[in-house]
């Protein structure tokens, strides 16, 4: 390389581009459905289950707690307080327990013990802990018949970004994509859904929303963190940001 | 032992065979790269953008024609080089390119004096404007070789050209470069 090509490589270096914008989920809305395989079939398959759970909860006449929310949490202060009259989310429907769905209960010093990675915790303790599926460590505060919030942390599950940004949006899921920490993260309202998550192998893992409700979803650390409960996308995300 | 990510011949493989997934992986790898490519070729930014998402996408559909076992960016590069083609014709003049200002350009080692850095910066400029001068031709070859610094084989496949051609371009676009800085 002579004189002039090596300045033209130090040029290159200085010129004054500008950062390139974060094209994937953009990229991604705008692909076409992919074409037949295997996989397709099996999203297809989801796809259909969502508009299904979607038709059979709405059909369910699921209460509006919205209507009775009361300031709960405090955003300033970025913590939960409680007040006489607690907001409550209704569960799914009666016959799906609720809290056989979370798994084991446990204590709190258990599920840190238990759980293989450092819990992110909020300044208030919750009022019950259990041990799920995959891992899954849920924190319920309120009552399982009647649920101020729900936070979920699942160790080594991705969280599957065309899905929700096609299929749910698709089954009438208000998804607006926002971060936590900086990660990329999804707060999902509208119509109940079911979520669909990515585990280890790359296998999609249908997985309930608990509470047919808003869900924050995000990953962080190579876990996957849920908020679930009725709530802004502002209180979700003081919330989240206050995990620590 | 530690997981190694999977190769770009990994994931365009599935993305080939339709994993969202693995091409958002691809899309995050070299969003970068295909929009300073973009922006290289069409001097602006907001075409640069255009042409780097519909490129993505281009290539997307165009997956079940990428020949397994290829170079993936290279591929890449030449889909959103021609749409930002597509946009330049379309477009009004491309731009000129301009430099970083002097604070943003990180300097390693030892710090030159105000009037090294000074006397570098008038040379920095003046071969930018003779680079500005170029015809598009001229200018496209350069950026691929020495701004995007690819190979002669990327550069082919970029601009769609064979190598010889590349390498004869390159040779007649630094002579006219050389007589644009000391005219």
């Amino acid at each position: 390389m002579n004189e002039l090509e090596r300045a033209l490589v130090a040029l290159g270096r200085e010129l004054a581009v500008p950062d390139a914008p974060a094209l994937a989920p953009r990229v991604l809305q705008a692909l076409e459905p992919p074409r037949p395989s295997t996989s397709r079939r099996v999203r297809l398959g989801l796809a259909l289950a969502v508009v299904l759970v979607a038709a059979l909860l709405a059909a369910l006449a699921i209460p509006d707690a919205r209507s009775a929310l009361l300031r709960f949490f405090h955003i300033g202060a970025a913590r939960i307080e409680v007040v006489d009259e607690l907001p409550t989310v209704v569960p799914e429907p009666p016959e799906l327990d609720l809290e056989t769905a979370l798994g084991e209960r446990v204590s709190l010093a258990q599920a840190r013990r238990r759980a293989g990675f450092d819990l992110l915790e909020l300044d208030e303790r919750p009022d019950r802990v259990y041990l799920g599926p995959r891992g899954t460590v849920w924190f319920l505060y309120g009552r399982p018949d009647a649920v101020r919030l729900l936070v979920a942390q699942t160790p080594q599950l991705r969280v599957d970004e065309p899905f929700i940004l096609k299929k749910l949006a698709g089954a009438g899921v208000h998804v607006e994509s926002t971060r936590v920490r900086g990660n990329p993260a999804y707060f999902l309202s509208g119509e109940p859904h079911e979520l669909i998550l990515i585990d280890e192998h790359g296998i999609p893992v249908q997985e309930t929303a608990r509470l047919a409700q808003d869900v924050l979803l995000w990953e962080e650390d190579g876990r996957t963190y849920r908020l679930e409960g009725d709530l802004t996308l502002d209180e979700a995300l003081d919330i989240a940001n206050s995990l620590r | 032992m530690e997981d190694r990510p999977p190769s770009d011949a990994a994931l365009a493989e599935r993305a080939r065979r339709g994993d969202e997934h693995a091409f958002a992986e691809l899309v995050r790898a070299y969003q970068a790269i295909a929009f300073r490519t973009a922006y290289l070729l069409t001097g602006s930014a907001a075409d640069a953008e255009e042409a780097t998402q519909t490129g993505f996408v281009k290539a997307w559909k165009a997956l079940p024609r990428f020949r397994p076992g290829a170079e993936f960016r290279p591929w890449l590069l030449r889909i959103v080089a021609n749409e930002a083609h597509n946009r330049r014709r379309s477009g009004k003049r491309r731009e000129a390119l301009g430099l970083r200002a002097a604070a943003e350009v990180a300097s390693g080692g030892a710090v030159p004096s105000p009037e090294a850095l000074a006397l570098e910066d008038e040379q920095r400029r003046e071969l930018l404007a003779a680079v500005n001068r170029l015809d598009d031709r001229d200018r496209d070859v350069l950026a691929c070789r020495y701004f995007l610094e690819l190979s002669e084989e990327e550069t082919a496949e970029v601009l769609g050209v064979r190598r010889g051609t590349v390498k004869s371009r390159t040779a007649r676009a630094l002579e006219r470069l050389r007589g644009e800085v000391e005219s």
